[in-house]
């Protein structure tokens, strides 16, 4: 049997798995015990506590529940409330500016969380219902936040990057830096959009009558201060020399606890313990998902099926634009069914040799790659941004969010276009700040 | 036709040396017509590098190119093989492959379940952005990069301060300023491409204190179901796969030497002088501490320094 | 079985509360160890391992309590269009497909765990902490997750939400 083909199979099953219900973790390990019962025999159960084990035991994981505490801390608090009302008074008279204050929110916010689900959560849980009752259409109240949500994981910190940058070998302090640009012009695509939208449907317009003065404009910052003081100070430990990337999220975790406790008086017991709960939760399920895409991995490396797929693909010998289309094309069907973490620790192996001999930055392809994930979050079946929006805003259905989504999954395939046109956008941040890459 | 699968952490096709070393016992044992094949996996595409010793012990892997060291946790003689000053230079560390003290290690690795293929021993360097690192003195206050706990405990006696990090992130550390020195092999200066950030490097030379045990192994129960034919064949692979490596050992040293001087850092080196006060060092340090834990352990160093 | 269930979802709460502190640990001796380092100019030694193990035994601590809060992400478009017994038993299927997953890696977990005391083994740094130390949440919590999906796949038949 060829390589290929025991691939297919084994996606098929897993495939199966999944679509029977299987928790992702666990459908990704029983595929690849299986698969090594069948072809390799009983012996090959005794490593399997090692190598998950080993898959989960690294110091660049570390940052992975810190980032998301980090967010976590701050969702449980009304920080995310106060973010967007400071921006909405800067922003009323604008069509559509409770929705821009919204997606300006989940930008800055996702510079304090490392994950995508903290940020529509963060951002969301008081944003939507405002949103809707200020007269906002459902779909684009939840659309929004769940598009701007994915930006946690494209504006640094972000967990997608830490992963790529350990499966990958490159550094995590670069890829940061090459996801804050693109960032950014997301989140103006984002915004330019909701303008446009909102003007032509004449939506968003009664706001116009609430006017603030600029006394009351500086008023509502000073709420807003400590949290872009948290986010200058992590920048400063990562770029100025004081501790690696893991290090400064431990740091950042802490500080971001502190700031809440005291800024907004949650100390009793319930509400620690909440903000550590959800952590909990979003960071073991991304764990045991690592730690079973380890298992996978190794499957397929071992039965030569990633190393096929590689050649296959290489013999393929197409224009690298092409190439980079098909490899977008395979990344958004993935995203679809995988939530991010498994899709890098599944593909990376096999595509950056591919990417890196197409003469692609390994740098600018973790932004595209992102970005595709960033999809991923947002359509279904498996997008964690559709569960958060389902639990934070119950009366919305799944339909208006995903009709809310659509006019920014086009924005987000815009931005990758601008970014095959101009990769500049993601390098050179981190040329201007760290030299040429490796 | 029996296929087995050799691992190992390093870029494959490349030219690194080990990878070569790998390659070479494929190609070797494909030629010799024993109905045997060898497949690679470099780069940590099947294992994770620590993971290997396990699944060799399992017969799960059969060939690995193997950081000794990595398995000290389950055998601390182990220890020995990347114990700083044990060494010194490539000519005694062929001469160390035949003495008593290789004797002891290897049949801590047979009784593990492992038997060795081909010898090699690669040799590391110091680079630093603050201050050239020669006598123990001059590691004073420096935050370092160390490969290996018992350089670690020696570093840390000389008064470095130790930061632990994967030598993929060494350029980072350096460039962000975490880091203001780095200890690692000879291989992985060139590969990170440190010399962009170092100052000073002290290359290995006559004196050189780093050096790390990196053989070719074979698990003994994927060894046991070949037939005579095939060991002799995977054999006689072995040696011309340290032929090979002993020809290339020291041109590894110089490939070093050129990347950094042709990137415009000072390279010096070690005299006999610092050396001795680095062994003092070690020897209240790393020696002790390993002889302690150790049983033998004091007698391994021993003999291991008594190499002419 | 309502006092199976009982018991098991206690023992999965301790298991997170176990892990929760284990957490704020691992904060804690992260901070530490950047003070340590940028401030004093000292050595760290034991603290970037002691982190790492802290957050595994925290992932596998806190699994079967996440695996109880419904938390481990899955697929459900599909047998979310199947009623009554269909979907129960679809469900069920895919509970087994965990829960013997969960039973293989929490064996093989504990004969890893089992070596790694038995022989003595230590981690490979300076600091030389026996290795079990760090292996046995794995044994314990992946077992705990196992009886918990135990009592998941006895809910759906129970008629409890899923
Ligand atoms: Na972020
Ligand atoms: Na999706």
């Amino acid at each position: 049997m060829s390589p290929l083909f025991t691939g297919l199979l084994i996606l098929f099953a897993l495939l199966a798995l999944l679509g029977i219900g299987t928790p992702i973790a666990f459908a990704l390990g029983f595929v690849s015990i299986a698969a090594l019962l069948i072809v390799d025999g009983a012996g090959s159960l005794s490593i399997l506590g090692e190598t998950f084990f080993g898959g989960l035991a690294s110091f660049g994981l570390v940052s992975i529940p810190m980032f998301i505490l980090m967010g976590s801390a701050v969702a449980s608090s009304p920080a995310g409330k106060d973010l967007y009302e400071a921006l909405d008074r800067w922003l009323n008279r604008v069509p559509g500016g409770l929705v821009l204050s919204n997606i300006g929110a989940c930008s800055i916010f996702a510079a304090l969380s490392g994950s995508s689900p903290a940020t529509c959560a963060a951002i969301g849980k008081m944003g939507i219902p405002e949103m809707t009752k200020r007269g906002y259409p459902n779909e684009i109240a939840s659309g929004s936040i769940a598009a701007g949500g994915t930006l946690g994981i494209l504006i640094p910190p972000s967990i997608t990057m830490i992963v790529y940058g350990i499966a990958t070998e490159t550094s995590i302090g670069r890829l940061f830096l090459a996801g804050l640009l693109p960032g950014f012009m997301l989140t103006a695509l984002f915004m330019a959009w909701t303008i446009y939208d909102c003007r032509r449907r004449g939506i968003g317009l009664s706001a116009l009558t609430e006017r603030f003065t600029m006394k009351e404009r500086f008023a509502a910052l000073p709420r807003v201060l400590p949290f872009l003081a948290i986010i200058v100070g992590i920048l400063y430990v990562l770029y100025g020399g004081v501790a690696t990337p893991s290090e400064a999220a431990g740091v950042g975790a802490l500080f971001c606890i502190i700031l809440v406790v005291v800024i907004y008086r949650m100390w009793s017991v319930t509400k620690v313990t909440g903000m550590f709960r959800d952590t909990l939760k979003e960071s073991v399920m991304i764990m045991m998902i690592i730690g079973a895409s380890e298992l996978f991995s190794y499957t397929l490396s071992s039965m030569f099926i990633t190393q096929s797929i590689a050649e296959w693909i290489a013999a393929l010998d197409v224009n690298r634009w092409v190439l980079m289309a098909i490899i977008n094309c395979f990344l958004l069907f993935a995203g679809f069914f995988l939530p991010p973490v498994a899709v890098i620790l599944m593909t990376a192996p096999i595509l950056l040799p591919i990417i890196l001999q197409a003469g692609f930055d390994p740098y600018w392809f973790a932004v595209v790659l992102t970005i595709n994930m960033e999809i991923g979050l947002i359509t279904p079946p498996v997008g964690l941004n559709l569960y958060v929006i389902n639990g934070i805003a119950p009366n919305i259905t799944l339909a208006e969010i995903l009709r809310g989504s659509i006019p920014y999954v086009l924005c987000m395939v815009v931005g990758i276009i601008l970014l095959c046109l101009v990769p500049g956008i993601a390098t050179w941040l981190p040329e201007l700040m760290m030299g040429k890459a490796l | 036709e029996t296929t087995l699968k050799a691992s190992h952490q390093w870029p494959g096709g490349k030219g690194d040396v080990r990878d070569e070393m790998v390659q070479i016992l494929a190609r070797e044992v494909a030629n010799a017509n024993v109905d045997l094949k060898i497949q690679v996996y470099p780069g940590k595409s099947l294992f994770k590098p620590r993971e290997q010793w396990g699944a060799m012990v399992k017969g799960v892997l059969d060939i690995a190119a193997f950081p000794l060291d990595y398995a000290s946790g389950r055998h601390p003689e182990f220890s020995a093989t990347l114990m700083p000053g044990l060494v010194r230079n490539h000519d005694r560390a062929s001469r160390l492959n035949t003495s008593p003290f290789m004797d002891d290690i290897k049949k801590v690795i047979n009784d593990a379940g492992v038997v060795v293929l081909a010898d090699a021993w690669l040799a590391g360097a110091f680079a630093s952005k603050k201050q050239c690192i020669t006598s123990p003195e001059s590691m004073k206050g420096q935050v370092t990069r160390a490969a290996g706990p018992a350089f670690e405990q020696m570093l840390v006696g000389a008064g470095a301060s130790i930061a632990s990090m994967p030598s993929s992130e060494i350029y980072t550390g350096l460039q962000t300023g975490v880091l203001d020195a780095a200890n690692t092999s000879s291989g992985s200066f060139v590969s990170y491409r440190i010399y962009e950030q170092a100052t000073c490097l002290t290359k290995p030379g006559a004196n050189a204190l780093w050096f790390m045990y990196e053989p070719i192994l074979m698990s003994k129960r994927s060894w046991d179901e070949l037939n005579e034919d095939q060991q002799k064949a995977l054999l006689a692979a072995g040696k011309v796969a340290e032929e090979y490596f002993l020809g290339e050992a020291k041109g590894l040293d110089d490939k070093l030497v050129e990347a950094y001087s042709n990137a415009g850092v000072e390279v010096v080196e070690m005299s006999g002088d610092d050396y001795d006060q680095w062994l003092a060092i070690a020897k209240e340090t790393s020696y002790k501490n390993f002889a302690e834990k150790v049983d033998g352990g004091q007698e391994l160093i021993d003999k291991a320094l008594a190499v002419e | 079985m309502t006092a199976y269930i009982r018991w098991v979802s206690a023992l999965s709460r301790l298991a997170a509360v176990a892990a929760l502190f284990l957490l704020a640990s691992a904060i804690v001796v992260v901070t530490q160890m950047v003070v340590m380092r940028y401030f004093l100019n000292a050595s760290t030694v034991w603290q970037t391992e002691y982190v790492i193990y802290a957050l595994v035994a925290m992932t596998f601590l806190a699994s079967p309590f996440v695996l109880m809060e419904k938390g481990h992400v899955n697929v459900d478009l599909l047998y979310l269009q199947l009623h009554g017994v269909a979907r129960q038993v679809v469900q069920s299927l895919a509970g087994l497909i965990g829960l013997l997953f969960c039973a293989l890696l929490a064996w093989s977990g504990w004969t890893y765990f089992e070596e790694a005391w038995s022989y003595g083994w230590t981690t490979d740094t300076v600091w030389a902490l026996p290795l079990w130390i760090p292996l046995l949440p794995l044994p314990l919590g992946v077992g705990l997750m196992t009886l918990q999906y135990i009592a998941e796949i006895a809910k759906i038949w129970r008629g409890e939400p899923a």
